[in-house]
C-alpha cells in the first residue's frame, strides 16, 4: 500500500487511547481560555518538541504534515494583524493597519490554531483507529454498532483512493477532464458514491451476516487497558502545561499578559 | 429425513419491480447435502441463498411471503465481492471479528485464528494488511473468517465470481477440504472445479422456477444445453464453443502499428515495468500474461502515457506525448466499465467521443446506429448505462471506447466476471475487428482465450516484458497461422 508509512513505536503510541483523547481534550479547552500569549508559546514549544521527538515518524513525514499546519498559522496570524484593530499604529498602508494590539493578537491566534493542529497531529499520528475504538468501547462504553461502523468506513478509505484513481485516469482516456467545475464534480462524485453506497450495503450485511449485533455480549480481540505509559503521559502533559504558565511568569517573552 | 434447511411456497418481490421474483417455490435441504443451483443470472439464486440464510428479511429488507421455513441455526455466508465482505483492516482482526461475535474468549483467540489460517491454506502472517492480499487469498479469508462461526451450514454466492483460474480452484480445493462434514448450498457460474463435488443439482429458468433437481451427474447430462444456453462455464464449453466458431480469417496488409524499446514506466518515480524491445503490427492479437502485481496493468497505464515514461515509444510511426493524442489512436478498456462511463444514456455514451471530435449529428446518428446493432444494444439506447447487466455494461463500454475508429485496442481482462455467453459474443466481437485490421492488447488471465484466440503472448515477470512468443494454434488453425508467416523473436 502506498500510503503505508513505517514509524518507530513510542510510549505515545502505547498510551491508553481514551485517556489520551480526554486529556488532549482537556489542553484544548485550557487553550481555549488561554489570552496569555506566554504561556502560548511555551506551550506550542513543548508540543512542537513533542511532535518532532516522540511520534517516532521520520522527520521527512513529520515536516510534510506539518507544512500545510504552518500555513493556517500564518494566514490565520496575518489576518489578525493586518486588519485588526488597535492605538498603537506602526504600519498603515491602504486597507493595511499594522497596530501593537493587532500584531499580538494575530500572534496569539495564529499560535492557539497551531496548538489546536499540533494536537489533533499528535493524536492521530500515534493512535490507530481500530485501538482507538476497542478502547472507546473497553472504556467508555461506546456502543459495538457505532465502532465497527466506523471501522468499515476507515477501511474503505484506501479503497475509494485507488477507485478516484481510476475513474481519473478513465475521464482523462475518454477525453472528459475538461468542463466546469459542477460537471467535473458530478463525473468523479456518481461513479465513486454509487460504488461506495453498493459496497457499503454488501460489507454491513456481511457485518451481520458474521452474527454482529448490538445485543449479544461480546468479547473483545484486543484488551485495552492502563499501563505506566499512561502515567507518563499524564504526567508529561500536565507537566507542560504547569511549566508553560510557570516560565510565562518567570521568563515572560513580552510584557503583555492579557491580548484581549 | 431431517431436513436444516427449507422454505415452502416462497413468494418475494423486489420493490419497484412488476413481477414476482419467486413465486411459490419450495425446496429443502437434507443434512450434510452438497448443493448447486444454476440459473441465468439475475432468476435469484443468490436471493433464495439470502432468504435460507435469513438475511432476507433480517438485514435486507425484501418484501417476501412463506408458507413455511427453516433456518439452520448455525451457518456462514461467503459473498461474491471479495473486497466488500471485510470490515476490519487486518487479517487477524477480521477473523477475531468474527470470533468476538460469537462470544469466543480472548485468550483463545490467537490460536484460533492460526488454525483457521491454516485451515484455508492462507500462509501470510496473521498481522497482514488485507488490502495487500490478491482476490483469491481475500476470499481463502472470508471463508477463515465463517468458519470461525463453526458453521453446519456453508452458502457460498459466487466465490470465485472475480478470481481467475488459479484462484477458482485453489478456492473450491479449500472448500472440498473443510466442508465434507457440512451441508454447502452453492451458487456458481464457472462449475468445472464444482461439479466432482456437489451431489444434486437444481436447475431454474429465467421466471425463477425450478426446471429440474435431482442428482447432479443425471442433471448435468439430461439438461447440457439448458445449461450451456444459460451462459454457465461448464467443463467442455470451450470445446462446444471451438465446434461451430469459424476459423480465423487473414487480416490482409500489414502495418507497424507500435514500436518500443527500452521503455519504461515509472510509479512514484520507481520504474514500474521495462519493455526493451517490442512491436506491434496491425492484425495481432496480443495477449499479455503474468502473474498478480507483475505489472500488466501498469503497462497498459504506460502505454497510455497515464504514468510518467522514458524510451521510444511510437505509434505509427510517430512519439506522442499526451494521453489525449493517444487516445485518437488508442482505444482503452478499463477493467471496470462503470468508471469509464461519462454520460445518462446508452445512446449518449456512444456517441460522446464522436461528439468530441465534433462531427455532425447525421454521421454521429448513423455511427451510433450502426455499433447498437453490432453490439446488441438497441433495447437498452435509452436507459442509463448503470442499470445495464454486467455483460452489456462490458459492452457498452467496449463500444463506447472504439467508436470514433481507432485501430489499436487496450484492454484491461475485459472478460473478467463475464458469463460464458458474454464472453464468447465479446470475443467474437473483437475478432471481427482484428480481421478487418485492428491490433489488440489485451490483459487476461484465461489460458483458452491465449490459446484459441491469440496470435501472440508477451509475458510479464516482475516488472519487465520477459517473453513475447507466437501462440501455437490448435490443429485447424494452424495451418492459418503459418500463411500469416510468425517468426520467432
Amino acid at each position: 500500500m502506498r500510503w503505508d508509512i513505517r514509524y518507530r513505536e513510542t510510549w505515545l503510541h502505547r498510551t491508553n487511547p481514551s485517556l489520551k483523547l480526554l486529556v488532549m481534550t482537556g489542553v484544548f479547552i485550557v487553550v481555549l481560555f488561554l489570552h496569555n500569549p506566554n504561556v502560548l508559546i511555551n506551550l506550542s514549544i513543548g508540543l512542537l518538541l513533542l511532535l518532532f521527538i516522540y511520534t517516532g515518524y521520520p522527520l521527512k513525514y513529520l515536516v510534510l504534515f506539518f507544512l500545510p499546519f504552518f500555513v493556517i498559522f500564518v494566514s490565520t496570524a496575518s489576518s489578525m494583524t493586518l486588519f485588526g484593530q488597535g492605538t498603537t499604529t506602526w504600519v498603515q498602508w491602504g486597507l493595511v493597519h499594522i497596530t501593537k494590539e493587532s500584531f499580538l493578537r494575530g500572534m496569539h491566534l495564529g499560535f492557539r490554531a497551531l496548538t489546536f493542529a499540533l494536537l489533533g497531529l499528535i493524536f492521530s499520528l500515534t493512535t490507530r483507529p481500530v485501538y482507538l475504538f476497542y478502547s472507546l468501547m473497553q472504556q467508555l462504553k461506546l456502543k459495538p454498532k457505532y465502532a465497527y461502523s466506523f471501522l468499515a468506513g476507515v477501511r474503505l478509505i484506501p479503497i475509494m483512493l485507488e477507485e478516484f484513481q481510476t475513474v481519473q485516469n478513465a475521464l482523462k482516456v475518454r477525453g472528459a477532464d475538461h468542463g466546469g467545475v459542477f460537471k467535473k464534480v458530478k463525473r468523479y462524485a456518481v461513479p465513486l458514491l454509487s460504488q461506495s453506497i453498493r459496497r457499503a450495503q454488501r460489507i454491513a450485511v456481511a457485518m451481520e451476516a458474521k452474527r454482529f449485533s448490538d445485543t449479544t455480549k461480546r468479547t473483545f480481540y484486543y484488551h485495552i487497558g492502563f499501563s505506566r505509559y499512561d502515567v507518563v503521559f499524564l504526567v508529561s502533559l500536565i507537566g507542560l502545561v504547569v511549566l508553560s504558565y510557570y516560565m510565562a511568569t518567570v521568563f515572560p517573552y513580552i510584557p503583555v499578559t492579557d491580548v484581549r | 429425513m431431517e431436513y436444516v434447511a427449507s422454505v415452502e411456497q416462497l413468494r418475494l418481490k423486489f420493490p419497484g419491480t412488476d413481477t414476482l421474483l419467486f413465486k411459490d417455490v419450495s425446496v429443502s435441504f437434507t443434512k450434510g447435502e452438497k448443493v448447486l443451483l444454476l440459473g441465468p443470472s439475475g432468476c435469484g439464486k443468490s436471493t433464495l441463498l439470502q432468504v435460507l440464510s435469513g438475511i432476507i428479511p433480517h438485514s435486507l429488507d425484501i418484501p417476501m411471503k412463506v408458507k413455511h421455513i427453516r433456518i439452520p441455526t448455525n451457518w456462514g455466508y461467503v459473498f461474491q465481492d471479495p473486497d466488500s465482505q471485510f470490515c476490519m483492516p487486518f487479517v487477524d482482526e477480521e477473523i477475531a471479528f468474527a470470533l468476538e461475535n460469537i462470544g469466543v474468549p480472548r485468550e483463545q483467540m490467537n490460536e484460533r485464528i492460526e488454525h483457521l489460517l491454516r485451515a484455508v491454506d492462507l500462509s501470510v502472517p496473521p498481522h497482514t494488511n488485507i488490502h495487500t492480499l490478491s482476490g483469491g487469498m481475500k476470499q481463502r479469508l472470508a471463508l477463515a473468517s465463517v468458519l470461525a462461526l463453526e458453521p453446519d451450514v456453508l452458502f457460498l454466492d459466487e466465490p470465485t465470481a472475480m478470481l481467475d483460474d488459479e484462484g477458482t480452484k485453489l478456492i473450491w480445493q479449500t472448500v472440498k477440504r473443510i466442508a465434507h462434514d457440512k451441508t454447502v448450498i452453492i451458487v456458481e457460474h464457472k462449475i468445472e472445479h464444482v461439479l466432482d463435488f456437489v451431489d444434486r443439482i437444481i436447475l431454474f429458468n429465467d421466471a425463477g422456477e425450478i426446471v429440474a433437481d435431482g442428482e447432479a451427474s443425471i442433471i448435468f447430462r439430461t439438461h447440457k444445453e439448458l445449461i450451456a444456453s444459460q451462459g454457465i462455464w461448464y467443463p467442455g464449453v470451450w470445446d462446444d464453443y471451438l465446434k461451430q466458431k469459424k476459423a480465423r480469417a487473414d487480416s490482409g496488409e500489414r502495418q507497424e502499428v507500435i514500436h518500443l524499446h527500452h521503455f519504461r514506466g515509472y510509479r512514484n518515480k520507481e520504474a514500474k515495468i521495462y519493455v526493451p524491445t517490442a512491436r506491434v503490427q496491425s492484425g495481432e492479437w496480443i495477449v499479455v500474461t503474468g502473474k498478480n502485481g507483475a505489472g500488466k496493468s501498469t503497462f497498459l497505464h504506460a502505454l497510455m502515457r497515464l504514468i510518467p515514461t522514458d524510451g521510444e515509444y511510437e505509434v505509427y510511426g510517430t512519439r506522442l506525448e499526451q494521453t489525449k493524442q493517444l487516445a485518437r489512436q488508442i482505444a482503452f478498456v478499463f477493467q471496470n466499465p462503470e468508471f469509464q462511463f461519462v454520460t445518462n444514456s446508452v445512446w449518449e455514451e456512444l456517441a460522446y467521443s464522436l461528439r468530441l471530435e465534433k462531427r455532425n449529428e447525421q454521421e454521429i446518428a448513423t455511427k451510433v446506429e450502426e455499433l447498437l446493432k453490432l453490439f446488441h444494444l438497441e433495447t437498452q439506447q435509452e436507459q442509463h448505462p448503470y442499470q445495464l447487466s454486467m455483460g452489456q455494461k462490458r459492452r457498452l463500454s467496449v463500444a463506447a471506447a472504439i467508436i470514433s475508429g481507432q485501430k489499436l485496442f487496450l484492454l484491461d481482462e475485459p472478460t473478467f466476471g463475464q458469463d460464458a455467453k458474454n464472453t464468447f459474443a465479446l470475443l467474437e466481437l473483437l475478432e471481427s475487428y482484428r480481421e478487418q485490421g485492428a491490433a489488440i492488447i489485451m490483459v487476461t488471465h484465461d489460458e483458452q482465450i491465449v490459446k484459441h484466440f491469440a496470435t501472440r503472448r508477451w509475458v510479464i515477470e516482475n516488472g519487465q516484458l520477459v517473453r513475447d512468443e507466437p501462440v501455437t494454434q490448435t490443429e485447424r488453425e494452424r495451418g492459418l497461422s503459418r500463411e500469416m508467416g510468425y517468426s520467432l523473436s
